[in-house]
C-alpha cells in the first residue's frame, strides 16, 4: 500500500505533534467502532505494526539479555530467511510471488519458524558435538551459511534481488493490514507465553541446573524462546527486515536494565521504550517528510531512536551518580 | 531410619571425551550427614547431578528410597555450586528462595501467602531474614550460599544434596551452614554434601564416599577415612585410570 | 557463452573482480584464523555491520567530491568502513568493561545499531540519487562483478600489508596465542599485539565487504579457518591452508554466482544476477563440509573407519584369547571359538579364516585350530593386559574382585605399550591376578 492521493491520508502535511493529535483521535474513533480496520492510514498501520514488534521484543529481548543468548537470537533471526523460503516452496511456488507483493500467512509463518529452529539447532549441534567445534564458530557458520543459502534460492526462485534486499531492510511502506493481523497475533502468543510461565522462566533463566531438578525442563523452554524469537522475527521481517529486529530485541531492554532491577518493571519499561520509540519514529518519519520532502527509512529512525534513548539514559544516570557523590564529598 | 536412601549400581558416566565416573556402586542408609571428597575432576559433583537425571550415564542406574530420582523429586532438595548462577540477574533474595517451591506450584500456579510466610521462616532459620529485599548482587559469598541453603529449605525434602557449599565462605558462615545441617540430620533427615577439600571431614560427617572416578570406599568415617584410602583417592595411581579412560574414549569416537 | 577458467584471470572484465576478490578473501581468511582461535568470531559479525554507515557517508561524500574518480571513491569508502568499525570496536569495549553489558548483548547493540543508522542515512539517498544507492546496495551483499584493476591494486596491496604484518609477527603471535601467561611473565606488550591484532581484523573486513558483503563477512572470517582446522593444528599450516581455501572460495564464488543465473537462464526471462558474497560463502561452507567428511585424522568417514576397525581388532583378539586358554596341543573346536564371539556364525566363520591368513592360528589334521608361536605370543599379551588391568583396579583402586573382570575385557584392547610399561612398573610386575591365575611374563623386552 504505497502512498496515496493526499487527500485518503489524514497525515499529509502533518508535523511531529499534528501527527499525534490526528493519530490519538483516529485511535479513539477505531475504539470506539467509528473507524474500521481496513479504513486505516498506512501510518497508523506502520505504528500499529511497530508497536506490536517493539512489545513482543521487548518482552522476548529482556529474557535473551539476561540469558545472554542474544547473538543465537541473530543467527536465528538470519536462519528465518531461509525457513521462509523453504514454507513458501512447501506450500506453493515463489516464483509466482516473483512481484512485489508477497505476504504471509499464519501456516507459512508457523512452518518457517519451526524449519528455522529445528535447521539452526540441528547443524548447531551437529558441529559442537561430532565435529567437536567451538560454539561461536558453529554458530557464527550455520546462520551465515543458511542465511547465504536462502538469498541464493530466494533471488534464484524469484528472479530478483529485491526481496533478499528487503529482508535485510524491510519495507514499511509496504505494510498491510494483513501484516497487521499476523504481528497481532504473535504479540498474543509472545504475551501469553510469558504471563502464564512467566515464573519458569525467571527460574530458567536463573537457575537452569535447579530448574531442571525441580522438574521444570530447561531445555523445553530454551526450545520454546527459539521458536517465539523465529516467530517473532518472521512476524517482524516484512517491517523491519532481520537484522534490525535485534536492536528491537537488545536496545530497550539494556536500557531498562539501566532503570531498575526488578523483573518485571524490567519488562514493562523495555515493551513501554520500545513502544515509545516507534510512535515517535513514524511521527518523526511523517514530520520529515511533510516539511523537508524527504523519505526516509522509519525503521532506521526508529533503530536511532531507540540507540539514543540508551545513550541519554546512561549519560543521565552517570550524571546524577557524579552529581550524588559531589554532594556527599 | 536405616532404610537404603541412596542406592547406586555400575553408573558410568562420561562428559566429552573422558570418563567422568566409572562403574560406582554404592549403597548408603538414611539418617546421616554424607560427605562426598576427591580431587578436582573426580566427578563429585557429576555423582550429584547423575543421582537426579541432570546428566545422562552410559551405563546404570540410581535409585531414591528404591525409585528413580523422578519420582521421589518432591523428597530430595538440591542446592548446585554457587558459580553455577549469574548473580548480576535482577531479583531478590526473596524470590530466589522463594523459587524452591515453583516446582511443587506446577504451571499455572502463584506462590500464596502461606509459601510466602515460609520462605521468610526459611531465611530466618539460616540468619539473612533482613536482607530479604536486597538484590542478589550486592551479597558476600557467604550470603548467597546462605541463600540457596533457605531456598532448599523451602522445598521440605528428606534428602539434601548440596555442591560444594563451603567453598569460598567465610568461617562464620561456614558454622552456621554444619549447624544448621546438623539440625536438620537430627530431624531425620539425609545429606549429601559435596565438599572441596579435606578439612574437617572427621568433624562434619558421619558417612564418606571417596572417588576419583571410580568409588575407592564408602562407609562411616571411622572405618573409611585413613591413610590408605586417601592415598588412593588422591596419590598418584589414579593417574594411569585417566590415561586409559582417555584412550577408552578416543578409541570409541574414532580418533 | 564459452569461457575457460584461464578468462577469468586475463579478460578485463573479468580480472579484476576474479583476482580482487581472491586477494580480498586471502587477506580475509588469515585473519580469520586468529579470530577462530580466539574464539571472537561474533566480534567480527558486529564489527561488519559496524562499517556500514561508514559505507554509505564516504560513498555519498565521495560522488558529491569526487564524481568521476574511481581510486578515490574505494579509498574514500574504506577510510569511512574503517573508521566506523573501529568506533564500534571502542564502543564495545566500553561497554563490556566500563558499562558492565555482557559481550553478547554489547556485540548485538553495536552491531543492529550502527547497521540501522546506516540504512537511516542511505534511506536519504534512496529516491533522489538512485545510481549512488544502488552502488551502497552492492556492500550488502557483495558485488564484485563492477570492480576495476584499481580496486586489484588498492585491496590487492592491503592484503600484501596483512601478509607481511602476519609473518613479521608470527613467532609472537604463537606465542601469545598458545600461551597467554607464559608470554605475560616474560613481559612480552601482550595487549600491544592484541590491538594490533585487532586494527588488521578491522581492516580485512574493510578490504572484504566489497566482496562478500557487510552481512555475510563474519562467516567469510572464521569459514576459511574452520575448514583448515580438520587438516591440522599448527598455527603455520592453518594459515597457509585458510588463506588457499579463501582463494579458492573467493574464484569459486565468483565463477558461480556468473555462472548459475546463466544456467537457469530460460528463454525471454529477465536476466538477474546473484550477488558474489552469498556464493563465496557457500563455496567455502562447501569445503568446511567436505573437510568435515574427508579430512584424514578428524574426518567423519576416516573416524568411522577407525571405529569399524577397533571393533574387528577386538573380536580377533577374543577369539585368541579363548585360543589361548585351551593351550598348545590338542587346539579348539571351531564352535567353541564361535561361542567366545558375541558375532553372528557367519561372521565368526570369516574372522576365523582371517586368523589362519594372517599365520596367528593354524588348522590341525584334527580339524581343530589352534594358536601358532606368533598367535601364542600375542595372546600371551592380551591376556597379561587383562590380568595387569585387574590387578591395578583391586591393588591400586581398590576395586571387588568380582567387578574388575568386566572392565579389563575392555581394557584389554585399549592399552598401550607404554601404559603397559607404567602399569608394570608401578604394580612391580605381578605374577598373580587378583583370581590366582598367573599373569604371562612381558614378551620381546626391548
Amino acid at each position: 500500500m504505497r502512498e496515496g492521493f493526499s487527500a485518503i491520508n489524514p497525515y499529509w502535511d502533518k508535523d511531529f505533534f499534528q501527527f499525534f493529535s490526528v493519530f490519538f483521535s483516529r485511535l479513539f474513533y477505531l475504539l470506539t467502532g467509528q473507524l474500521s480496520l481496513t479504513d486505516l492510514a498506512s501510518d497508523e498501520v506502520q505504528v500499529f505494526v511497530l508497536a506490536l514488534v517493539a512489545i513482543s521484543c521487548g518482552l522476548l529481548g529482556v529474557f535473551l539479555v539476561l540469558r545472554k543468548i542474544t547473538m543465537l537470537a541473530n543467527s536465528l533471526s538470519h536462519t528465518i530467511l531461509l525457513g521462509i523460503v523453504l514454507a513458501f516452496v512447501i506450500t506453493r511456488s515463489l516464483a509466482t510471488y516473483a512481484g512485489e507483493e508477497f505476504s504471509i500467512n499464519f501456516e507459512i509463518l508457523l512452518i518457517a519458524a519451526l524449519i528455522s529452529a529445528f535447521l539452526t539447532t540441528l547443524f548447531t549441534q551437529f558441529l559442537t558435538h561430532t565435529v567437536h567445534l567451538q560454539e561461536d564458530a558453529s554458530i557464527g557458520l550455520v546462520f551465515t551459511s543458511l542465511f547465504a543459502f536462502g538469498v541464493v534460492l530466494v533471488t534464484s526462485l524469484s528472479r530478483s534481488s529485491h526481496i533478499g534486499i528487503e529482508a535485510v531492510m524491510g519495507n514499511v511502506d509496504a505494510l498491510h493490514v494483513t501484516d497487521l493481523k499476523l504481528i497481532g497475533l504473535v504479540t498474543l502468543i509472545n504475551a501469553l507465553a510469558f504471563s502464564v510461565f512467566f515464573k519458569e522462566f525467571q527460574l530458567t533463566s536463573f537457575d537452569s541446573v535447579l530448574a531442571t531438578s525441580l522438574g521444570i525442563s530447561a531445555k523445553f523452554f530454551n526450545y520454546l524462546i527459539m521458536v517465539l524469537v523465529a516467530m517473532t522475527s518472521i512476524g517482524a521481517f516484512r517491517a523491519v527486515g532481520v537484522l534490525l529486529v535485534l536492536s528491537f530485541l537488545v536496545a530497550p531492554a539494556i536500557s531498562a536494565r539501566l532503570l531498575t532491577n526488578n523483573l518485571k518493571t524490567l519488562l514493562f519499561l523495555a515493551c513501554s521504550l520500545g513502544l515509545f520509540c516507534s510512535l515517535c519514529g513514524v511521527a518523526l518519519s511523517r514530520h520529515i517528510l511533510s516539511f523537508y520532502h524527504i523519505p526516509l527509512s522509519t525503521a532506521g529512525i526508529v533503530v536511532t531512536l531507540m540507540t539514543l534513548c540508551y545513550t541519554l539514559i546512561l549519560v543521565a544516570k552517570k550524571t546524577l551518580k557524579l552529581a550524588a557523590k559531589k554532594r556527599r564529598a | 531410619m536405616n532404610e537404603e536412601i541412596l542406592h547406586i549400581e555400575n553408573l558410568s558416566v562420561n562428559y566429552d571425551k573422558t570418563a567422568v565416573l566409572w562403574d560406582i556402586s554404592l549403597s548408603v542408609p538414611g539418617g546421616k550427614l554424607i560427605g562426598i571428597i576427591g580431587p578436582n575432576g573426580a566427578g563429585k559433583s557429576t555423582l550429584l547431578k547423575a543421582s537426579m537425571g541432570l546428566v545422562s550415564p552410559i551405563t546404570g542406574k540410581v535409585e531414591f528410597y528404591g525409585k528413580p530420582f523422578k519420582k521421589v523429586r518432591d523428597r530430595i532438595a538440591y542446592v548446585p555450586q554457587r558459580s553455577s548462577v549469574d548473580w548480576d540477574f535482577p531479583v531478590t533474595v526473596f524470590d530466589v528462595v522463594l523459587m524452591g517451591i515453583y516446582g511443587k506450584l506446577g504451571f499455572f500456579k502463584w506462590p500464596k501467602l502461606a509459601h510466602k510466610e515460609a520462605a521468610k521462616q526459611a531465611l530466618e532459620k539460616v540468619g539473612m531474614l533482613a536482607f530479604a529485599g536486597r538484590q542478589i548482587s550486592q551479597l558476600s559469598s557467604g550470603q548467597q550460599q546462605r541463600v540457596f541453603i533457605a531456598r532448599a529449605l523451602l522445598q521440605e525434602a528428606d534428602v539434601y544434596l548440596l555442591d560444594e557449599p563451603f567453598a569460598g565462605v567465610d568461617m562464620a558462615t561456614e558454622k552456621t551452614i554444619i549447624t544448621l545441617l546438623d539440625k536438620l540430620k537430627a530431624e531425620g533427615k539425609t545429606i549429601f554434601v559435596v565438599h572441596h577439600d579435606l578439612t574437617c571431614v572427621d568433624k562434619y560427617f558421619d558417612w564418606v564416599i571417596m572417588l576419583n572416578t571410580c568409588l575407592i570406599a564408602s562407609g562411616p568415617v571411622e572405618d573409611v577415612f585413613h591413610a590408605e584410602n586417601l592415598m588412593r583417592t588422591y596419590g598418584k595411581s589414579a593417574i594411569l585410570l585417566d590415561e586409559a579412560a582417555k584412550l577408552s574414549q578416543t578409541k570409541s569416537a574414532g580418533l | 557463452m564459452n569461457y575457460s577458467l584461464f578468462d577469468f584471470f586475463t579478460d578485463p572484465v573479468f580480472r579484476a573482480p576474479t583476482i580482487g576478490s581472491m586477494l580480498m578473501c586471502l587477506a580475509s581468511s588469515l585473519i580469520g584464523v586468529l579470530v577462530f582461535i580466539r574464539r571472537r568470531s561474533l566480534l567480527g559479525e558486529a564489527l561488519s555491520h559496524a562499517t556500514y554507515p561508514g559505507v554509505v557517508i564516504s560513498l555519498v561524500i565521495m560522488s558529491l567530491y569526487f564524481p568521476d574518480s574511481e581510486e578515490k571513491a574505494a579509498l574514500g569508502i574504506l577510510i569511512g568502513a574503517f573508521a566506523f568499525a573501529f568506533l564500534g570496536l571502542f564502543v564495545i569495549h566500553q561497554m563490556e568493561t566500563k558499562l558492565r553489558v555482557k559481550s553478547d548483548a554489547a556485540l548485538c547493540f553495536v552491531l543492529s545499531s550502527f547497521f540501522g543508522l546506516g540504512i537511516l542515512i542511505a534511506s536519504r539517498i534512496q529516491i533522489t540519487h538512485v545510481s549512488w544507492y544502488k552502488k551502497i546496495q552492492l556492500f550488502l551483499y557483495g558485488q564484485s562483478a563492477t570492480m576495476t584493476d584499481i580496486h586489484i591494486l588498492i585491496y590487492g596491496a592491503l592484503s600484501l600489508l596483512i601478509i607481511a604484518f602476519l609473518l613479521l609477527l608470527f613467532r609472537s603471535i604463537k606465542a601469545i596465542y598458545f600461551d597467554v601467561d607464559f608470554t605475560k611473565s616474560l613481559g612480552m606488550r601482550v595487549n600491544f599485539f592484541e590491538n594490533m591484532i585487532f586494527l588488521l581484523l578491522v581492516l580485512a573486513i574493510c578490504i572484504g565487504i566489497r566482496s562478500v558483503g557487510v552481512v555475510l563477512m563474519s562467516g567469510m572470517l572464521i569459514a576459511p579457518a574452520i575448514g583448515a582446522r580438520q587438516y591440522t593444528h599448527k598455527l603455520s599450516l592453518l594459515f597457509v591452508l585458510s588463506g588457499f581455501f579463501g582463494m579458492f572460495s573467493g574464484f569459486f564464488g565468483n565463477y558461480l554466482s556468473v555462472f548459475i543465473p546463466l544456467v537457469l537462464q530460460k528463454e525471454g526471462e529477465k536476466t538477474f544476477s546473484l550477488p558474489t558474497g552469498p556464493m563465496i560463502l557457500l563455496f567455502a561452507a562447501f569445503i568446511c563440509a567436505l573437510s568435515f567428511l574427508v579430512a584424514p585424522h578428524t574426518g567423519l568417514l576416516s573416524r568411522s573407519m577407525r571405529i569399524i576397525q577397533f571393533r574387528r581388532k577386538c573380536v580377533v583378539e577374543n577369539a585368541l584369547k579363548t585360543l589361548w586358554k585351551k593351550g598348545i596341543g590338542e587346539g579348539a573346536k571351531k564352535q567353541a571359538i564361535f561361542d567366545g564371539l558375541k558375532i553372528t556364525r557367519i561372521s565368526s566363520f570369516f574372522v576365523l579364516l582371517k586368523l589362519v591368513r594372517q599365520g596367528w592360528v593354524e588348522k590341525l589334521p584334527s580339524k581343530n585350530y589352534q594358536l601358532t608361536p606368533f598367535g601364542f605370543e600375542y595372546a600371551s599379551r592380551i591376556v597379561r593386559l587383562h590380568r595387569l588391568w585387574e590387578v591395578y583396579l583391586v591393588s591400586y583402586l581398590g576395586q571387588k574382585v568380582e567387578k574388575v573382570h568386566r572392565n579389563a575385557e575392555e581394557m584389554e584392547h585399549i592399552i598401550t605399550p607404554e601404559l603397559e610399561r607404567e602399569l608394570t612398573e608401578l604394580l612391580k610386575d605381578p605374577k598373580i591376578d587378583p583370581h590366582k591365575q598367573p599373569i604371562p611374563a612381558k614378551i620381546g623386552e626391548l
